[in-house]
């Protein structure tokens, strides 16, 4: 877009014989500054590099929460998270959940925007009613839920009852109370994908379905070849967005379980959390385990980024 | 009936029973914060006797008004933070090529990471700026962490701006910059409302970095205060629900209210 700029020759950049530009370089119209973007840049100085580097240090080294990088310690820190069942098993559970997380509820939302796009152009009250759960903050959402599946005094306490369960609490063992988490957390993530695919929706091209019913395309036919096309790079994207949401996920886990019961529900970010800011500060080892588990997230979102990238190039 | 009847209505039961599942845990939150004790051991949805009493309690309880101005506090701060780092960069991302395309990577790679990677880094910078325990600590790591959110949501509706708006500008005599402030940002007003609210909403819900920088009585958001509630040994459900919809109430307000806003600008953002 900038050289199409520079060809566009501005009225005070004529009677430029000589060749170099008439207009200083930092006054040349359409030329984007580069300092624009230098807040932007410390930002991720301060966000990305710094943390990175100093958890390289510190996994390396003996810190305390006063004072950190005492001294060398070599691979001991890394040996430390290795042979932590809580951690190792952290990073199987954070993988699970953030995979389950990203199918179920890309799932679910893009069937809720077919059935909202199938009532109407307008997002409407139901809408703006599935708006609510993303702006929940998620300890209100765990602190919500966490009454509800209270064995006494909760809400399902009939229902259990009428299922022959009664008394029944799934947050008591692991497998339940790992299912409850992801429940939650597709409650509270589902709308985003519903509002994003449905705004892809509108972009189906209305004749283009019309010829496909006129070609007496079903339902189900109009969809896979019409519709899909259209919005499957965007369902992709939301695919990836929901899969690092998941793998985000920490406030849900310390309000709603605290890891519990055992190990069961015990994710990376809340088993990193336990371990350095938290109990005996052991800060050198959450480092290393930082570092184990950034690289886990940073191999699954590239080979998902791959995935999608591919998928695209295929359907176009 | 006809058979295109029979589909409307079934889609339309359909769509509130979506409706009812999202609001089921509000609605049980407020059914509790309007019951007593013992009324809540009951079990059941609907409250017996209406009790108002645990509103009340729950400021009394904790220190919930300084928990609400912190986090009110936090947010604002954030989400001025973000607005100012957030719509040059955005500018950048959408106007300047490739040099624009690779600040997008790098930001969108940023925002991939998991913030408890950046905790333990980020505490001691911040106890060694004496950042720990305040709300300007928060303020900093959240506007600075939101910024790639707000860059990923504006920039679409930069791209919408017509450029010879811009062109005029500046045979006129505007610098690129001076366009930015003087047409660029006017016209990008829609798309600012929602990005803002969007960092808005982010900046108020952080538990991270809140529970990990800011845990003084005094300086604790709410997200943080009502996690430690959740500790307590004493159990009071009709305080805890009065306590979280009083932080909640607010941000529904605010999202039915700015509903156009931020259903365009999401839908903006996403879909280019």
């Amino acid at each position: 877009m900038t050289q199409q700029l520079e060809r566009t020759a501005l009225p005070h950049q004529r009677g430029d014989r000589t060749g170099r530009r008439a207009v200083p370089r930092r006054h040349r119209p359409g030329h984007v500054p580069g300092w624009l973007a230098a807040p932007s840049l410390l930002g991720l100085a301060l966000l990305l590099v710094y943390p990175t580097v100093f958890v390289v240090l510190l996994a390396f080294t003996e810190s305390s929460l006063a004072r950190p990088l005492q001294r060398f310690t070599g691979t001991d820190n890394l040996v430390e998270a290795w042979e932590s069942v809580a951690f190792a098993g952290s990073l199987v559970r954070s993988v699970l959940f953030a995979v389950l997380a990203a199918l179920l509820t890309t799932a679910l939302g893009v069937v809720l925007a077919l059935l909202l796009h199938a009532r109407g152009t307008r997002f409407g009250v139901v809408g703006t009613v599935l708006l609510l759960p993303l702006v929940t903050p998620p300890v209100m959402v765990g602190v919500a839920w966490k009454l509800m599946l209270a064995p006494v005094g909760g809400a399902f306490g009939g229902l259990f009852s009428a299922l022959g369960l009664p008394g029944a609490n799934p947050l008591g063992d692991g497998v339940g109370a790992f299912g409850a988490l992801v429940v939650v957390h597709v409650w509270q993530w589902t709308p985003l994908v519903t509002l994003l695919v449905f705004a892809a929706l509108l972009g189906v091209p209305e004749e283009l379905r019309e010829a496909a019913a006129l070609d007496g395309a079903g339902a189900l036919r109009a969809f896979t070849s019409v519709t899909w096309p259209v919005i499957a790079p965007n369902v992709l994207s939301v695919l990836l967005l929901e899969l690092v949401v998941g793998l985000k996920v920490f406030d849900l886990v310390a309000v709603v379980t605290q890891g519990g019961p055992g190990l069961s529900t015990i994710v990376s970010s809340f088993e990193i959390f336990r371990t350095g800011m938290r109990g005996s500060y052991e800060i050198g080892t959450a480092a290393a385990e930082t570092l184990v588990f950034g690289l886990v997230v940073g191999v699954l979102t590239t080979a998902v980024t791959l995935l999608r990238a591919r998928a695209v190039r295929a359907e176009s | 009936m006809t058979a295109g009847a029979l589909r409307r209505g079934g889609l339309r039961v359909v769509l509130a029973l979506v409706a009812f599942v999202a609001l089921v845990p509000l609605l049980f939150l407020v059914s509790l914060s309007l019951r007593s004790v013992d009324d809540v051991a009951n079990g059941g949805w609907l409250p017996t006797r209406l009790v108002w009493s645990n509103f009340s309690e729950a400021f009394a309880t904790v220190p919930l008004s300084t928990m609400l101005t912190n986090s009110w506090v936090v947010a604002l701060g954030a989400t001025l933070l973000t607005s100012v780092v957030a719509v040059p960069a955005a500018y950048v991302t959408a106007r300047a090529g490739a040099r624009g395309e690779r600040l997008q990577t790098l930001l969108l790679a940023s925002y991939c990471a998991p913030p408890i990677v950046a905790v333990l880094p980020l505490y001691y910078l911040l106890k060694q700026a004496g950042l720990t325990n305040s709300a300007v600590g928060l303020v900093l790591v959240n506007g600075l962490a939101n910024v790639p959110v707000a860059v990923w949501l504006l920039d679409g509706f930069v791209r919408r701006i017509p450029l010879e708006v811009e062109e005029a500008g500046w045979v006129d005599g505007l610098s690129t910059s001076q366009g930015l402030l003087r047409i660029v940002l006017p016209l990008l007003a829609p798309g600012l409302v929602a990005a803002l609210l969007i960092c808005l909403f982010l900046s108020y819900n952080e538990f991270l970095f809140a529970v990990s920088f800011s845990q003084s009585t005094s300086s604790q958001t709410l997200p943080v205060g009502l996690s430690l509630f959740q500790g307590d040994r004493t159990v009071q459900f009709g305080q805890q629900a009065a306590a979280s919809l009083v932080g909640i109430v607010p941000m529904y307000v605010l999202a039915v209210v700015a509903q156009k806003w931020l259903v365009g600008g999401l839908s903006a953002g996403a879909v280019k």
